[in-house]
């Protein structure tokens, strides 16, 4: 795993303008010179550019675009497809844009004869070998290679050669159950083996032979498995990489495109939901910088097809023989509403992690009326100490885009290219590009970077917090140094003094900037910091001692809570979309809707506040979670006092004003305060070492309701163990 | 001879005796509104009578006598694809002749508009049902 | 006889020539325009004031000329042969370009020719086809549901232009009519079946046409 990449090779070591922006922002607090503009023409437009900058990026500043296919502004430059040539003046031969940089005083004409001509060209050779296969191909509608060619390519054909002969045929390969190959379509952009290698850094993809007989493969018989892989297919600008799952189910051209919020994990990515005919028949990515910049993982694209199975669609009540049975709604809210009478303030609730904060906000009010405070979140987090009341100690404090800026990362217990794989990248871009050092506390995994592991024990983070390791010299030298706790690990008992003593190493640090916040807590579920900012307590221990008798689940599925720790005459109510655990031990289901076909509030782990947009309508008789507390409120005389989505909004802005601030990450502070009442914690580290759930790309696919039921997640985990018995 | 219209008469009577006689004929006058002679250029297999006769003005020449077991429940669509070129003047050649009319195994039986009939057309849906409910596990 | 039947079957056509007084439109127009340029005046003419015709118009109405003359448009009419034709004995010429009821086609093979690439349903100016394709177990690219609304096809023809390999086709047969709405929400099968009902018509159509396209 070089550093040094294709990239800075190509370019002879100059950096690429991307980075270039972002090693100059990185720099200006030290320089503060910036490197004088020089002024090029592009079109006889006067436009003044850094040193540096590309033809093409020169270009884009001013609103031109010059056609490409090989290259992409997050990848390195290879300057292979020559889709890009324009002319420049008093150069004999048109340059390649892309790879460029521009020289003061450049005329640069990208729409002249010899410019044209080129792109004809260039266009022609492309073509010569690439299928008309366009009606049987997925890429049809949003392919690069068709638009350009309608745009760029000649208006008549000097193909001669009807019964295809000549036409190159290249060997489909089997990159997993994710990515559907048709390799004769590819044009060799090298697009997906720069991400492969840059970007989720699997060297897997590469290419054999030269020229005709190029060959864009795996040299081996190997599948590209890896919690990025679906990137590729985005990226490819052909339809030689397509989407295995989505193949041949629709055409770009009648999809409706809603812009939604991914809840698979506590990230938070944007996405767009692509649906068809009230199914939802696609998931990708959409821009976010601060995010997840256009790439999301594996499991948030894929696993949407476990939003059409094990669904529950009606309400059902557990009858006498003790089985399960559809009802109308009016009946299982009846009966609900009795039971909830009946029990008083003997009444409890679990926020699973799927509960969006509209729901948690009105579980909340209708049982504080009740009379009941059990109200708990599935995932556990130490309440010692400032526990959950201080916002600072259960943020990622820093934001997802900061990791990129860090120096050095310390990870304690945490696995982030399983538990958030999109920031597990930002760490192995600041690893390859911004010189990272990386160490880690807990489990040896593969992170697809370099890291120093420090072991698994507790001992060393406490060897760390007294300043006794010989990590902490780095620690205190880094400018921008990160401590990164997983969530995981503060579930366990000791989980306080863990977090307690991060805090303390925490503010052992000394990081440049002001506003530098070194801890930060990782969480794995898209609930979670929603759950703690309105007031939940995490954990379900307080369940276990209150015994109430009537619990209800949202959409709690991970087992936190079996029916054998509730008294027998207990009445569970399971308000969720999947049947999974929840629905097995419940005595009455709910059904409420999955995050595409409700309008809701989630809250990342930056605790950033996000909303899911409804793109595909509720199936059967589901509806929205919080309408139904809403409509259970009323039977049970304790009517909540809102009636639509804005007059619930306005209550959460209520309960906590950046619920409603959408797309900005509200920060927290206090960390002195917070590690000033963590010395107040009895509890001592034990010596069982730390452990991850998420170890390896097997036990990364299926981690939820939602993906449990995804067919296509199912086949991944099929493919990583049979990847595992193959010999490559 | 013809200059008295004989001829017309001569042909009237010929008709009527190859059609079988004054009561078939009066039959088909009741079934088909007309009476008219014409060459028989071919059968299908439903036994559907194909005529000719090009002395009557283009748009009338051709003509279908419906098999007889349709009785008077003759329709528009009891006539087969092979037929229905050479019915329509789409094309001079009869069935036999016509070289672009390809037999495949698969090709099926003519069937006549069943509209009104128990074997009409109900739509249905040919794909799966979108979504799987969960169905609670037996105890 | 069958000269006086064929003066009749002539009347019949020219009518007023002969039976009717020669009130000669021509000579009544106002002058100005000539034949001769190509230009009619069509336009209410003034009606001629000489003393010939006024006496010609009275003795018109006074001999109910008009009926009689219509009488004998009647009674001509009577012996022609008549226009009309005699459905469905005899069947109207039809083009091989005909659209009429649609059709699903196979390959020789009997393996069916739509590869779901969507091209029909996206042209289709009056939404009527909807198709849902998916992977079959061989890994082709089919449709597991086609349907054409035959209630809102405007029979444009699109489809069959859009599709590239020939399998949706407008074929010859107009007589589909049926008694209910739901009878023409065609589906996959419905088309196909009416593809290998109408194979041996539609494969001439096409064959006919072939040199044009």
């Amino acid at each position: 795993m070089l550093r040094t990449t294709l990239g800075k090779v190509l370019t002879g070591g100059s950096l690429s303008p991307k980075r270039v922006t972002a090693v100059v922002r990185a720099a200006s607090s030290q320089t503060g010179k910036k490197p004088e503009q020089i002024e090029v023409f592009i079109d006889d437009i006067p436009v003044k550019v850094d040193p540096g900058t590309t033809v093409l990026q020169a270009a884009a500043m001013i609103g031109i675009e010059i056609p490409r296919f090989c290259y992409h502004e997050r990848l390195a430059v290879a300057g292979n497809c020559r889709m890009c040539l324009v002319e420049v003046e008093k150069s004999p031969k048109p340059v390649a844009a892309c790879a460029m940089p521009v020289m003061k005083g450049w005329r640069i004409k990208t729409d002249s004869e010899m410019t044209k001509k080129a792109r004809e060209g260039i266009m022609e050779f492309l073509l010569i070998n690439h299928p008309l296969d366009c009606p049987i191909c997925d890429q049809g509608g949003e392919c690069d290679l068709q638009d350009q060619s309608m745009a760029f390519g000649s208006d008549r054909s000097r193909f001669v050669d009807i019964d295809h002969t000549g036409k190159r045929a290249v060997e489909d390969k089997d990159l997993g159950p994710l990515i559907k190959t048709v390799m004769t379509r590819c044009i060799h952009c090298t697009r997906c083996i720069r991400f492969a290698s840059e970007v989720a850094g699997v060297d897997d993809l590469g290419t054999t032979g030269r020229g005709n007989d190029m060959q864009i493969g795996t040299y081996v018989e190997k599948m590209f498995l890896s919690e990025l892989s679906g990137n590729v297919i985005d990226l490819c600008p052909v339809g030689a990489l397509t989407s295995k799952p989505y193949s041949f189910t629709a055409r770009p051209w009648e999809i409706r495109k809603i812009d939604s919020i991914d809840v698979l994990d506590a990230v938070g990515s944007n996405i767009v939901v692509s649906s068809r005919t009230g199914e939802v028949m696609r998931i990708m990515p959409r821009v976010n910088e601060e995010i997840n910049e256009e790439w999301i993982a594996d499991k948030s694209r894929f696993s949407y097809d476990g939003l059409k199975r094990q669904r529950l669609i009606t309400p059902m009540l557990r009858d006498n023989t003790g089985e399960l049975k559809p009802v109308d709604w009016e009946a299982a809210l009846l009966t609900v509403a009795k039971q909830i009478r009946n029990a008083g303030s003997s009444i409890g609730a679990v926020a699973g992690g799927f509960a969006d904060a509209e729901v948690l906000v009105a579980v909340k009010d209708l049982l504080n009326y009740l009379g009941s405070e059990a109200l708990c979140t599935e995932h556990t987090f130490p309440l010692d100490g400032s526990g959950t009341d201080l916002r600072s100690s259960y943020l990622l404090n820093n934001g997802i885009a900061g990791a990129e800026e860090a120096d050095f990362v310390l990870l304690v217990g945490t696995n982030p290219r399983f538990e958030a794989p999109l920031l597990n990248s930002r760490l192995r871009k600041a690893y390859v590009h911004n010189e990272l050092d990386v160490a880690l506390i807990g489990p040896k995994v593969d992170l697809r970077y370099q890291y120093q592991h420090l072991g698994d024990s507790p001992s060393i983070l406490q060897q760390l917090a007294n300043g006794q390791h010989e990590v902490n010299k780095k620690l205190k030298a880094a400018k921008k140094p990160l401590i990164i706790v997983g969530s995981e690990v503060l579930a366990r008992p000791d989980g306080s003094a863990i977090l307690a003593a991060a805090q303390k190493l925490s503010a052992s640090t000394s990081p440049e900037e002001q506003n530098w916040r070194v801890l930060n807590v990782l969480h794995k579920v898209a609930s979670q910091v929603a759950a703690l900012d309105i007031g939940y307590t995490p954990g379900v221990d307080r369940i276990r001692e209150l015994n109430p008798k009537v619990l209800l689940l949202l959409g709690a599925d991970d087992g936190a809570i079996e029916k054998s720790d509730l008294p027998n005459d207990s009445f569970i109510i399971y308000l969720g979309h999947h049947g999974d655990h929840g629905a097995s031990i419940a005595d009455a289901i709910l059904p409420g809707v999955a995050y595409t076909e409700k309008q809701a509030t989630y809250v990342n782990t930056e605790g950033r506040a996000q909303q899911t947009l409804v793109a595909v309508s509720p199936p059967g008789r589901a509806r929205d979670d919080w309408k139904i507390i809403r409509a259970l409120s009323e039977l049970l005389g304790a009517k909540l006092p809102y009636d639509n989505l804005n007059e619930i909004r306005d209550r959460l802005e209520e309960v906590a004003p950046h619920l409603t601030k959408y797309g900005e990450a509200e920060t927290a502070n206090y960390f002195k305060q917070a590690q000033e009442l963590s010395k107040g914690i009895k509890t001592q580290l034990d010596n069982s070492p730390f452990d991850v759930k998420l170890k390896e790309l097997s036990d990364y696919f299926m981690t939820d309701s939602i993906s449990r039921a995804s067919p296509t997640m199912a086949k991944c985990v099929q493919a990583v163990l049979k990847q595992k018995q193959s010999k490559f | 001879m013809s200059y008295f219209g004989l001829d017309r008469f001569f042909t009237f009577l010929k008709t009527i005796k190859n059609y079988g006689g004054l009561k078939a004929s009066l039959y088909k006058i009741y079934r088909m509104d007309s009476l008219r002679p014409g060459t028989l250029v071919g059968t299908d297999k439903f036994g559907n009578k194909y005529y000719e006769n090009n002395a009557y003005f283009y748009g009338r020449n051709r003509w279908v006598e419906y098999a007889p077991q349709y009785g008077t429940d003759y329709d528009g669509s009891q006539v087969p694809a092979e037929w229905f070129g050479w019915l329509h003047y789409k094309t001079d050649y009869l069935p036999s002749q016509d070289a672009a009319r390809p037999k495949y195994k698969w090709m099926m039986e003519h069937t006549q508009n069943l509209s009104g009939t128990p074997g009409q057309f109900m739509p249905y849906s040919t794909t799966q049902p979108k979504v799987q409910a969960w169905v609670p596990p037996k105890k | 006889m069958s000269s006086s039947l064929t003066k009749i079957f002539t009347l019949s056509r020219t009518g007023v020539r002969y039976v009717g007084p020669s009130i000669n439109v021509l000579s009544q127009r106002s002058g100005s325009s000539n034949p001769k340029d190509g230009y009619i005046y069509v336009n209410d003419k003034q009606i001629s004031m000489d003393w010939k015709d006024i006496t010609d118009r009275a003795a018109h109405s006074m001999f109910v000329t008009e009926l009689i003359r219509g009488f004998g448009v009647t009674l001509a009419h009577i012996f022609k042969e008549p226009a009309t034709i005699n459905y469905p004995f005899e069947k109207g010429p039809l083009s091989p370009r005909f659209r009429g009821e649609h059709a699903l086609r196979r390959y020789p093979s009997g393996e069916e020719r739509c590869i779901a690439c969507k091209l029909c349903e996206a042209i289709c100016p009056a939404q009527a086809i909807t198709i849902e394709a998916e992977e079959r177990a061989d890994g082709s690219r089919r449709t597991t549901r086609y349907d054409i609304d035959m209630t809102k096809c405007i029979y444009c023809g699109f489809c069959q232009e859009a599709c590239p390999v020939d399998a949706i086709v407008e074929g010859p047969n107009f007589e589909f009519s049926t008694e209910t709405h739901e009878e023409l929400l065609y589906n996959k099968e419905k088309l196909l079946n009416n593809g290998d009902k109408w194979e041996s018509e539609i494969a001439s159509n096409i064959h006919a046409d072939h040199l044009y396209r």
